[in-house]
């Protein structure tokens, strides 16, 4: 019998997911309400759990392990992962009160597939978990059932890119597997460099390159954006980037390094294209979900630059960003869900006078804004500066200066937001206030402390990024 | 002293005060105002205290608080004034309480325009009082950023006819309009910063990486290859917002479309804080690369002073004209900084002084003008010293101290800046003159066009005087004004003390090529 204690997060996460499938059994079809409460209590739980576990312990003959930076990347998925059932469950109980049990359970099962993704360290483990992780998406996305057809697109277009890219991921890690001839990653590290490891590797990269929405893999981003129920593209826009993100990391930091040669400088170009076009997808967007969608490749692109120079403190950059972006993504589609859910439409239009008829809203809207932007006080700067600092030391002033100007164009199409909320009047008729179910009130309040708390004190943050990524690659 | 945190007590004075109005109800008119007034007050009070405490035969920064932020990477709460930051304390202490009171007749969402405003001066006060590079970085963001919803929300727009070979573009981008002025100003001043931000964290790794301390960067002996290309870096990021031709453009938008008390803090403070970190950040921490860049910062500067002048002087609307002449007079301040003299620096730094408190004069006036005319257009208006002489009279002395009249404090400063520039090259005090008197054409004909022609037409012939609450301002600027301007000495002193300190640390440096 093999030792469970390292997978005592994930087993605990499984609790949930059972928990809530009973229920939702019982629960008459009128009632169901309560299943994003007690998903959201059971998540919150959990994650609440991993700052009592202690990191260390391998399951499995080693092809999961529970060590730093496995931990920090669960708090991630979970804490995304919380703040996005807490968006839904007036959203859903709106839109389809009959069907939330799948909604909660496939959100669940897409949360334990990153879970476990983040601790895999064997081929095999990864793709499954990956799939465990992708899968649910699709039928999330399609949730909706919006007459006018978009929802189908963006879930049709998600799930077609998705499964392309599975196909090619694995066929890279099937080459990755006959070049040495092993699927668990700690030995690929001993494996001599041969044309079809590097095939391989290229393979593997353009294949998860797609769920991180890097270009030119970028396409399906904007589309399903607009179409996807709003909490669940919150959720979309973190937590599968972030699993992504693990994937990498534990396929490439923690077993590829020695060839980071091959992959870095091809990563390092991606980046910087993806820095690029998202901000320019992002610039004429009136959607403020496309919008979103455009500066969220942006983001991506300087998340790859941060793992792309291959270094600890790369790393532990990104660790960091990848905290600061659930909050201040989430939280800034915590608002559009609100607007959205009342006007029916996600028009930067919908945030005209907001300042006048929210203040409070649109404030949290600003700070994330703001967070979005790179301005000093809120999480984003440090994010920001931290990648551009560790990047600068390896050499990539090039791409420090390229994510520098495009963060500066990011402000433009930020503060047209900012615009709509704070400068241009209220429309003709508007109400005063707007009214916010508790949840989704406690998801916003969260996502501002966060992005405050990081941005007046990021050192815990910092350090302990920097000590998980140390100790992955062996530097403690 | 006494262990009271007066610098903490000047820069968070306004910020607590923000905070106290953002409980406040919305329509509470009367409590906002004074809230605000208080709040300016408390750090204006404060201001005056360090400028009076400061000992000048000690010297060097004083008024210390130290708290550790990031140990680790050397960065802290680390305040302290020397001669120069006391004088540009008490300079932005001046402009917010003169500031606060000379918009006390706007009603227009009047809670949320203070809040941003104190949080503005916040940012400001704690770049001037910031030893540490990196708070200082961070205040320096603050004060920069609500400017943007400032102007967006308060500003005006001009029309300008989307004719020409142009049109396009000015139709696109909305020319003219406060939105674009804001958006602009934003954009151009945070890539700047994006070079302040770069060059201060070379500086940083280029001294050892321990401290951002400038009293630790100072002392650190930097390579004379790697200050030649941080310089630049902070002199094209701080100048950007120091009005350095060809990154000022944002400046005559973004002023001539801010709402008053904005556009006196943006002309009369904020402008300073990109002058004083070239200056302070620039040219003290890289002694080296100030030398080899002097010459080129010098050029600029003269191209700014000669080429802002002649700006002004083409314009007729009355906002353009100042923001123009700021544009003109931040010139001076560079071009004194640029001699690396004595004389040059003192009158440089007291050119931020008395150019402040000037334009802050300026911009209170000609918001007045505005509110009661609904005209910046200098030849539409003619004969309003009949109506409103109070304006009138502080309108001229403006003027005169902004042409450099020997009473006021502008002539003190220039003719410091000018004895500076003729002992490093003649041929800059020649052009730097040139531009004082073209200023002197623009001001006048502004000054006569609006006040003291003929008229008033029949539409302006009602119109009332400054009131109440506005006098505070006008009165209390004018005085200084006046004062500064005949006992320069008041503030001279303190930064005398400071200069020949830091410029002796560039001459030290340097064995050859500065004239005595």
């Amino acid at each position: 019998m093999s030792n469970l204690v390292p997978l005592t997060i994930d087993l605990l996460l499984a609790a949930v997911i059972l928990l809530v499938f009973v229920t939702d059994l019982i629960l008459p079809a009128d009632e169901k309400r309560g299943l994003g409460a007690l998903a959201a209590v059971g998540v919150a739980v959990v994650l609440g759990a991993t700052f009592l576990v202690q990191p260390g312990g391998e399951a499995f003959g080693g092809a999961f392990v529970l060590d730093a930076v496995g931990l920090y990347l669960k708090r991630i998925f979970l804490a995304a992962g919380l703040l996005g059932l807490l968006l839904s469950i007036d959203h859903s109980d709106k839109r389809y009160p009959t069907r939330q049990g799948e909604y909660y359970l496939l959100m669940l099962f897409s949360l334990l597939g990153m879970c476990l993704l983040s601790g895999a360290r064997e081929l095999i483990l990864l793709a499954v978990s990956f799939e465990l992780m992708g899968i649910p998406l699709y039928v999330l996305a399609a949730m909706a059932k919006n007459p006018d057809g978009k929802n189908t697109e963006a879930a049709l277009k998600l799930f077609l890119v998705g499964a392309t890219s599975t196909v090619i991921g694995l066929w890279g890690l099937s080459f990755i597997y006959g070049a040495t001839g092993t699927t668990q990653i700690a030995a690929i590290a001993a494996a001599e460099s041969t044309p079809l490891l590097r095939l391989g590797m290229v393979a593997t990269m353009a294949g998860w390159a797609f769920k991180l929405g890097i270009v030119p893999f970028h396409m399906w981003v904007p589309d399903t954006y607009e179409g996807a129920p709003t909490p669940f593209v919150g959720f979309l826009s973190v937590a599968p980037k972030a699993a992504g993100f693990a994937a990498f990391i534990r396929l490439f930091m923690g077993g590829l390094l020695g060839f980071h040669g091959s992959w870095g400088t091809l990563l390092l170009v991606l980046a910087g294209v993806t820095m690029i076009l998202g901000n320019l997808i992002a610039v004429p967007q009136n959607n403020v979900k496309r919008l979103l969608a455009g500066s969220g490749i942006g983001h991506m692109g300087i998340m790859m630059l941060s793992f792309a120079i291959g270094t600890a403190e790369g790393l532990a950059m990104l660790l960091f960003y990848l905290a600061a972006y659930v909050f201040t993504n989430m939280g800034a589609f915590a608002v559009q869900t609100v607007l959205g859910d009342r006007y029916g439409s996600d028009d930067i239009d919908m945030y005209r006078g907001l300042a006048q008829r929210a203040p409070g809203l649109a404030l949290a809207m600003l700070i994330f804004l703001l967070s979005l932007g790179g301005i000093p006080f809120v999480a984003g700067f440090w994010a920001k500066l931290y990648v551009f600092v560790a990047a600068w030391q390896q050499g990539q002033w090039l791409l420090v200066i390229l994510g520098a100007s495009m963060a500066v164009l990011g402000l433009f199409y930020y503060l047209r937001v900012a615009r709509a909320m704070y400068i241009e009047p209220p429309a003709e008729g508007a109400q005063q206030g707007e009214p916010m179910a508790l949840p989704a009130r406690l998801a916003l309040l969260a996502a501002v402390i966060g992005v405050v708390g990081m941005g007046v004190y990021p050192r815990p943050f910092v350090d302990s990024a920097l000590e998980a990524a140390r100790g992955l690659l062996g530097l403690l | 002293m006494s262990n009271v945190p007066i610098l903490s007590l000047v820069v968070w004075a306004p910020f607590f005060t923000a905070l106290v109005l953002l409980v406040l109800p919305q329509r509470s008119g009367n409590a906002v105002r004074l809230v605000s007034v208080t709040g300016a007050g408390i750090s204006l009070l404060g201001s005056i205290l360090v400028a009076v405490g400061y000992d000048r035969d000690v010297g060097g920064f004083q008024f210390r608080e130290f708290v550790p932020v990031v140990p680790s990477m050397g960065i802290n709460y680390n305040l302290g004034v020397d001669g120069w930051g006391v004088s540009l304390l008490l300079l932005t202490g001046i402009i917010i309480f003169a500031g606060c009171w000379a918009t006390w007749s706007l009603k227009h969402r009047h809670k949320e325009y203070y809040v941003l405003l104190l949080a503005l001066v916040t940012g400001v006060f704690g770049v001037f009082a910031s030893i540490d590079l990196f708070v200082f970085f961070l205040f320096y963001e603050l004060a920069v950023l609500p400017m943007y919803l400032l102007i967006g929300i308060w500003g005006s727009t001009k029309k300008i006819a989307d004719k020409g070979p142009f049109a396009f573009a000015y139709r696109m981008l909305g020319v003219g309009g406060k939105e674009y002025a804001a958006m602009k100003l934003t954009l151009m001043l945070l890539l700047g910063s994006a070079f302040i931000l770069a060059g201060v964290l070379t500086l940083y790794w280029a001294g050892g990486g321990t401290s951002f301390s400038m009293e630790d960067l100072g002392r650190v002996d930097l390579d004379p290859s790697v200050q030649w290309w941080i310089f630049p870096a902070l002199w094209l990021g701080f100048g950007t917002l120091g009005g350095v031709f060809p990154f000022h453009t944002w400046s005559p938008d973004g002023h001539a479309s801010a709402p008053t008390a904005t556009s006196m803090l943006h002309a009369g403070v904020l402008m300073k804080l990109g002058a004083y970190g070239v200056i302070r950040v620039g040219m003290v921490l890289l002694p080296e690369g100030a030398q080899d860049w002097a010459f080129i910062v010098g050029c600029v500067a003269v191209i700014n002073v000669f080429y802002g002048a002649l700006s002004a002087m083409s314009q007729t609307d009355l906002k353009y004209i100042v923001a123009y002449s700021s544009v003109s007079h931040m010139g001076i301040v560079m071009l004194g900084a640029a001699t690396l003299t004595v004389d040059g620096w003192n009158g440089a730094v007291y050119q931020m002084f008395a150019h402040g408190i000037m334009t802050g004069l300026f911009f209170a006036l000609v918001g007045l003008v505005y509110e009661k005319a609904h005209n910046r257009e200098i030849f539409q208006m003619g004969g309003f010293g009949r109506v409103m002489p109070g304006v009138a009279v502080f309108f001229t002395l403006a003027c005169l101290s902004s042409l450099g009249m020997p009473g006021t404090a502008g002539f003190v400063a220039e003719f410091l800046v000018f004895l500076g520039a003729f002992q490093a090259h003649p041929w800059w005090a020649v052009f730097g003159i040139l531009g004082a008197w073209i200023t002197a054409v623009y001001v006048l004909r502004a000054t006569r066009a609006i006040f003291w022609g003929p008229g008033p037409v029949e539409r302006y012939a009602d119109l009332t005087d400054a009131g109440g609450p506005e006098w505070v301002a006008l009165v209390g600027l004018g005085i200084c004004l006046v004062l500064f301007g005949c006992y320069p000495g008041l503030v001279l002193d303190n930064i005398d003390a400071t200069t020949v300190v830091y410029l002796e640390r560039i001459v030290d440096s340097v064995v050859v090529g500065v004239s005595p």
